[in-house]
């Protein structure tokens, strides 16, 4: 089943119901074997700095079984009142065993209302996918998942690419509040990995970063790397206080960009 | 194409199955009956090969099989009853060549498995001992995984992913669609039952339509941006079909987020409806209810196994084959299911004689009609590598892209021998 189905059901419910629900996807520090699963990843252990995370308050749900590595859902929740005081301030995600294993950077404001995000990355082989969450006081947590990637004989990927041009992003927002917000746009993601049918190198070009504004003020960075998948997605929340126009704007490599623009009513 | 090929080493994995078991080193202490007793779950295509092998291979094991069904209809080809070109009751196998080789068939549903006293409930209360257990459940329907989507809402908007009074639902409401209606097919995120079969279903269900009603439209609304032998499909769509089948993949607004099956309606994600004359909603699927009660699944709903002899990975003494386990890059199809069987009967036989179980091969060839004289495949072999199960290289393979009209037709009737040799196979002639 699809995951963003399942999140879809959570961002319903209380973020209490969330975390709960969601623990049991959390591997627990004592169920690893051996060193923790982070030891070894150098962007991990470069952004831990030292620091031994703590392993509650953060949830990371990927889907245990994959048949199509090229795009899997997967959503980090992170404990957190989101208050300008005491809020979750990035979040990162790891695929270690992919060719870049850094996925994605989410820079969150506390107008997001929720420390939650939804994308759909690329895991090259089975591994264990790791979140860090830092908050705004430092304090930084760890969430890992296994994820087992397979492929099926009857699933022959098409070598299919996408214009050339960045296309006009989508984006939803949801009835209820903290208001649901879903964006993606048409875009290859090329990863500078692969070869033409000619066998030419397809050069790198990828998006680069997703800004998420409401008047003057930034509410999502991410900064998005090669492991992001083609199309890419992503799904956030905005608080609602107040009503506002929330703007999306989706970066290329290339320096392109493409904006979109929505109404965020209150509550 | 490989069709040949595979025959051959579909012949090939026989003999090594049949001639595996060799060495003996004594059989471990069972319960009554010289030689074991197996209880198999299920009547499909892996449970009815897995018990009819497992008596061909040791006629002295006992074998009951538990099937609530007196005939099962099997999935593979109701798409062609759909399609107006097969009547229902050609999909049915009963079980009398089952019982004439030695397996006690007992028509009940199975309840409950007690894997540490080895034992197994069923629905008429009875409590059967085994020594080994094998599980074939097929997959169930996660109701309410996809909003809207609950029992009740099948009945108005079927998913027909299980053969029977599902598929005969929407073949009738198929024909009292009105010409100019729209069809829409709801397709899931894998993995599912018959990665080719909801783009099978398309074709035939376009078939139906462009012969009895050609002003009506299909709308495929898939949660994945590729599927299988999705190139050749295309090409044949539009070559059959013209613009009749439109298909919306996920990063186009293609996943179906929230079913309204009273209105016939479905939302996608980014808040597009859609409304349907009939809908088809082909949902999130999870292993047999049974593999969960046996404790056999894992997080992801399916049942992991040891490659080599589809032992459960989790619970001793229990066997697993078919769609319920994680096999790829063996597909979900009946072929593999029966394939698998095999490999399960021999090392069952084995296990009960203390013997080690023979090394296995498996083969799958999924067929898909698109029209009544053009079928397509893709096919391949696996071996166990590196404690995997991995593809052979070079043994399989898909459909040219460019193939000529005899040759589609070939594919086609390739597909029907294959139906019929597979059902034989299976449940006997």
């Amino acid at each position: 089943m699809s995951t963003a189905n399942v999140a879809m059901q959570v961002g319903r419910t209380t973020r209490r119901a969330v975390l709960g629900g969601l623990s049991a996807c959390v591997v627990a520090p004592g169920a690893m074997a051996g060193p923790a699963a982070w030891e070894g990843v150098p962007a991990v252990a470069a952004l831990l700095a030292g620091v031994e995370p703590r392993r509650d308050g953060l949830a990371l749900q990927l889907p245990a079984l994959t048949e199509d590595g090229s795009s899997v859902n997967v959503t980090v929740v992170a404990e957190s009142p989101m208050t300008a005081d005491d809020h979750i301030a990035t979040l990162h995600l790891f695929a270690p065993r992919n060719p870049s294993p850094e996925v994605a950077a989410f820079h969150l404001a506390p107008g997001l209302g929720r420390a939650e995000i939804s994308t759909r990355i690329r895991l090259n082989e089975s591994q264990t996918v790791i979140a860090v969450a830092r908050t705004n006081k430092g304090e930084v947590r760890l969430a890992a998942r296994e994820v087992t990637v397979t492929t099926t004989g009857c699933l022959v990927p098409s070598d299919q690419t996408t214009a050339g041009v960045m296309q006009e992003p989508r984006v939803r927002v949801g009835p209820s509040l903290p208001a649901e917000v879903r964006t993606i746009i048409d875009h290859p993601m090329e990863t500078g990995l692969r070869q033409d049918s000619a066998g030419r190198p397809v050069p790198e070009r990828i998006v680069r970063e997703v800004i998420a504004t409401a008047g003057e003020t930034i509410l999502l960075r991410a900064e998005l790397f090669r492991s992001v998948a083609a199309n890419p997605y992503l799904r956030f929340f905005v608080d609602g206080q107040a009503p506002v126009e929330l703007q999306v704007t989706w970066v290329e490599d290339t320096g392109a960009r493409v904006s979109a623009t929505v109404q965020v009513p209150a509550a | 194409m490989s069709t040949i090929v595979h025959a051959i080493d579909r012949r090939g994995a026989l003999s090594l199955l049949a001639g595996g078991a060799a060495l003996g080193v004594g059989r471990p202490s069972l319960g009554q009956g010289a030689a074991g007793r197996v209880i198999v779950v299920g009547g499909g295509f892996g449970g009815a090969t897995a018990a009819r092998y497992i008596r061909r291979l040791d006629p002295a094991v006992e074998v009951t099989l538990i099937e609530p069904a007196e005939r099962f209809y099997t999935c593979p080809f109701s798409n062609l009853y759909l399609g107006g070109l097969r009547d229902f009751e050609s999909l049915g196998h009963g079980f009398d060549a089952l019982r004439r080789a030695g397996v006690s068939v007992v028509h009940a549903t199975a309840e409950d498995v007690d894997t540490a006293g080895r034992t197994v409930r069923l629905s008429t209360g009875d409590t059967l001992p085994y020594d080994r257990l094998v599980l074939s459940p097929g997959i169930d329907i996660r109701w309410g995984a996809l909003e809207g989507y609950d029992e009740a809402a099948a009945e108005k908007a079927p998913h027909a992913w299980k053969a029977g009074s599902q598929t005969k639902l929407l073949r009738a409401q198929l024909e009292a669609m009105e010409d100019g209606g729209l069809f829409v097919l709801v397709a899931p995120a894998n993995p599912f039952r018959c990665p080719p079969g909801p783009y099978e279903r398309i074709s035939m269900v376009a078939h139906y339509l462009k012969t009895n009603k050609p002003h009506s439209k299909i709308l495929v609304l898939d949660a994945k941006d590729q599927f299988s032998k999705q190139g050749l499909f295309t090409d044949a769509w539009a070559a059959l079909y013209g613009d009749m089948i439109e298909w919306v993949g996920l990063s186009q607004d293609g996943k179906v987020v929230r079913v309204d099956a009273d209105a016939r309606e479905v939302e996608t994600e980014f808040g597009n409806k859609h409304k349907a004359a009939v809908l088809n909603v082909v949902p999130p699927q999870q292993a047999g209810l049974i593999a969960e009660r046996a404790g056999v699944t894992d997080d992801s709903g399916w049942v992991p196994v040891v490659p080599a002899t589809f032992a459960s990975a989790k619970v001793e003494h229990v066997y697993v084959v078919g769609d319920a386990t994680i096999a790829a890059p063996m597909p979900k199809s009946g072929f593999c299911a029966n394939t698998q069987a095999k490999v399960v009967a021999a090392a069952v036989v084995a296990d009960l004689a203390g013997r080690a179980p023979p090394a296995p091969v498996w083969v799958n060839t999924c067929y898909s009609l698109i029209a009544p004289d053009y079928g397509i495949s893709v096919a391949g072999v696996y071996r166990v590598m590196d404690g995997k199960i991995a593809e052979v290289e070079g043994s399989g393979g898909v459909s040219p892209r460019e193939a000529d009209a005899a040759f589609r037709k070939r594919e086609a009737d390739y597909g029907a021998g294959w139906y019929a040799a597979i059902s034989a196979d299976t449940w006997g002639a």
